[in-house]
């Protein structure tokens, strides 16, 4: 996708949602999910960053996000850090951690990167349950209850205070949109997707796969974490709940329904699935069910998600004359 | 001390023979089909359901008889056209690993909810296949922990023999070999990865209907299985058959023993561990090819 059109389709969806709180904004369930169709279209973009286009098939991302969450809040619940610090603080942590994660990555070959990352994920439950995880102040299995919300100036941005919220998240996500798309559209970005084509054809041009990965790896993880900081200062709550399949389901509905590896696509189906897993909640247990079922139709049945619905509809009918002339 | 010792041997030597079963069913099936199956432990979970439905609410005669004999044909179509009509499609596709990734935990989600919404979150405990207990002076073996150890291992002979011996196992060879050669002399390649896919689910199947008489028919146990089954065979080399036999004795016998002397909590770190530091020095497991 071109950069241009990259740029107008994100103003577009943004825009439509940085707007819709003046509309809205007695509502707390539509703020709510606004809100957090913000976080995770930013969680689900750097996924897409990784996976789509530098073809590492990290499967790590709940597990930075809920790192970032956590960092946060043992800095500014048992160390007294004030909480707009303890953010930022929270994404060098988590990228320092997943550029650790990613050194173990970068001699193996795809799928064992997929289980590792996601072996990782599945470890970092019963590490923050256990003797270790309370050592450092994770609260065991009850969690850290208390998380202050952020302030800036002495202005708070509590979860009672819906809309400030918002937009601060909205501010956020716009920057780190920014960063992505600079980074998509800069040489590492064409980088990342020649390593992805053919590693050894990028490494004998001089890409280096050592440089490259490692700062996919760190960058996805800054942001990750620090949007999961963002999180727990604005719900106050955590526990390793954030770890469970469904978590990651959701998340990876989004890029299933987005499209992999269609960058703006992936904003799509943020929208498009926390909205819809709000709606189904109370369908109960079916939700699930029925998400479950959803990745496999429309892996399926729409191979680039969304993306490729709408290109396929709108592409200029010349290109299809093209198309028609090769065999079909 | 000496007792105890053997007896965390022999819960070792137990779990790390069913987890053999498992892990080979999925070497097997990533080494020919390269597809990615994240619904692995459902599967599993599906053997339990399937015993249980078979031994508490119907309570058919003949006990496990019936439910091995009615099993495996059950597992094997299941397998087979899951392949066939979920896996196979993609297989022309960009990406195809990566979306065949994502529509098996999109599966996984699905099975494990769907087992929650019919049979309820509870725990299901299924009977013992042999009641009674083996005594050889201090040691005390429980019948069925070697009824099952027999069956795990005969599960693997037959296994061996399968891929040895038979028609179809040879064509399963050769077209993890070379796919495109296979093609050329005649091995129908899309039946041989739908049979492949049905052969590793009937053997994880089978691991569940096995561990689940100790472990509890457990909707959420899926996550775990499918993890240890990957586990072990990164650890023994994706796609080696002989790799991932250690790799299960290996990993086995190490859970046993941080489950016994450090905890049981300790046993998803420990092992998680071993495979880091495993993969930094040998990236390609044990006994894997590069």
């Amino acid at each position: 996708m071109k950069a241009k059109s990259m740029i107008k389709i994100l103003a577009l969806t943004y825009g439509l949602i940085g707007i819709l709180p003046i509309f809205v904004s007695d509502s707390s369930i539509m703020m709510r999910i606004l809100t957090m169709i913000l976080i995770w279209s930013v969680v689900a973009s750097c996924w897409d960053l990784i996976m789509g286009y530098a073809g590492i098939f990290s499967f790590g991302q709940v597990a930075f996000y809920v790192i970032g969450a956590y960092s946060s809040a043992i800095l500014s619940v048992s160390w007294n850090v004030p909480p707009i610090i303890a953010v930022f603080m929270a994404g060098i942590i988590t990228a320092i951690i997943g550029v650790l994660v990613g050194l173990p990555c970068l001699k193996l070959a795809g799928p064992y990167i997929a289980l590792v990352t996601f072996a990782f994920q599945l470890a970092l439950e019963p590490f923050l349950k256990g003797p270790l995880g309370k050592a450092i102040g994770s609260g065991g299995s009850r969690g850290i209850i208390s998380v202050p919300p952020i302030e800036i100036f002495g202005y708070s941005f509590s979860s009672s205070e819906l809309v400030p919220f918002f937009y601060l998240a909205f501010i956020m996500t716009l920057i780190c949109s920014a960063i992505i798309v600079v980074i998509l559209k800069s040489h590492w970005g064409t980088a990342f997707l020649a390593l992805k084509d053919s590693e050894d054809f990028a490494a004998s041009l001089g890409v280096s796969a050592f440089k490259y990965k490692l700062l996919v790896f760190g960058i996805t993880s800054f942001i990750t974490g620090l949007f999961g900081a963002l999180y727990v200062h604005y719900v106050g709550i955590l526990s390793t709940r954030m770890l469970s399949m469904e978590v990651f389901t959701v998340l990876l509905i989004m890029i299933v329904v987005g499209g992999i590896g269609q960058y703006p696509g992936v904003v799509l189906g943020a929208m498009v699935t926390v909205t819809m897993n709000e709606l189904l909640r109370p369908m109960g247990i079916y939700r699930l069910l029925i998400m479950g079922g959803m990745v496999v139709v429309v892996v399926l049945l729409l191979p680039d998600g969304v993306t490729g619905l709408i290109r396929k509809f709108t592409a200029p009918k010349f290109r299809r004359k093209t198309g028609a002339g090769s065999l079909r | 001390m000496f007792v105890e010792i053997i007896d965390v041997i022999i819960s070792g030597l137990l779990n790390g023979s069913v987890y053999a079963l498992m892990a080979i069913g999925l070497a097997l099936v990533y080494g020919v089909t390269k597809a990615f199956n994240f619904a692995y432990g459902s599967f599993y979970t599906m053997g339990g359901y399937f015993a249980w439905v078979f031994l508490v609410p119907l309570n058919l005669p003949g006990g496990y008889y019936t439910v091995f004999l009615t099993a495996i044909p059950f597992l094997f179509v299941v397998g087979f056209f899951l392949e066939k009509f979920l896996v196979a499609p993609l297989r022309k596709r960009s990406d195809w690993q990566m979306k065949a990734m994502m529509l098996t935990l999109g599966l996984a989600l699905f099975l494990d909810i769907g087992y929650m919404a019919i049979f309820g979150p509870r725990l299901k405990s299924l009977p013992d296949i042999v009641e009674g207990t083996l005594d050889l002076g201090q040691l005390v073996f429980m019948k069925q922990d070697v009824v099952i150890f027999i069956l795990s291992i005969t599960g693997l002979l037959c296994f061996a023999w399968l891929l040895n011996n038979t028609r179809v196992g040879m064509a399963v060879k050769a077209v993890a070999q070379n796919p495109v050669g296979a093609q050329i002399v005649g091995i129908p390649k899309d039946r041989v990865f739908a049979a492949t896919f049905a052969i590793s689910t009937i053997m994880v199947g089978i691991g569940g209907i096995l561990l689940s008489q100790k472990n509890f028919v457990n909707p959420q146990a899926s996550t775990g299985i499918m993890i240890k089954a990957w586990v072990i065979t990164a650890f023994g080399g994706m796609g080696s058959i002989r790799g991932s036999l250690y790799a299960a004795l290996i990993i086995g016998m190490l859970e046993a023993f941080v489950g016994y002397y450090l905890g049981m909590i300790h046993i998803d770190i420990a092992v998680l561990t071993v495979l880091l530091i495993t993969l930094a020095f040998r990236p390609q497991g044990l006994m894997g090819r590069e």
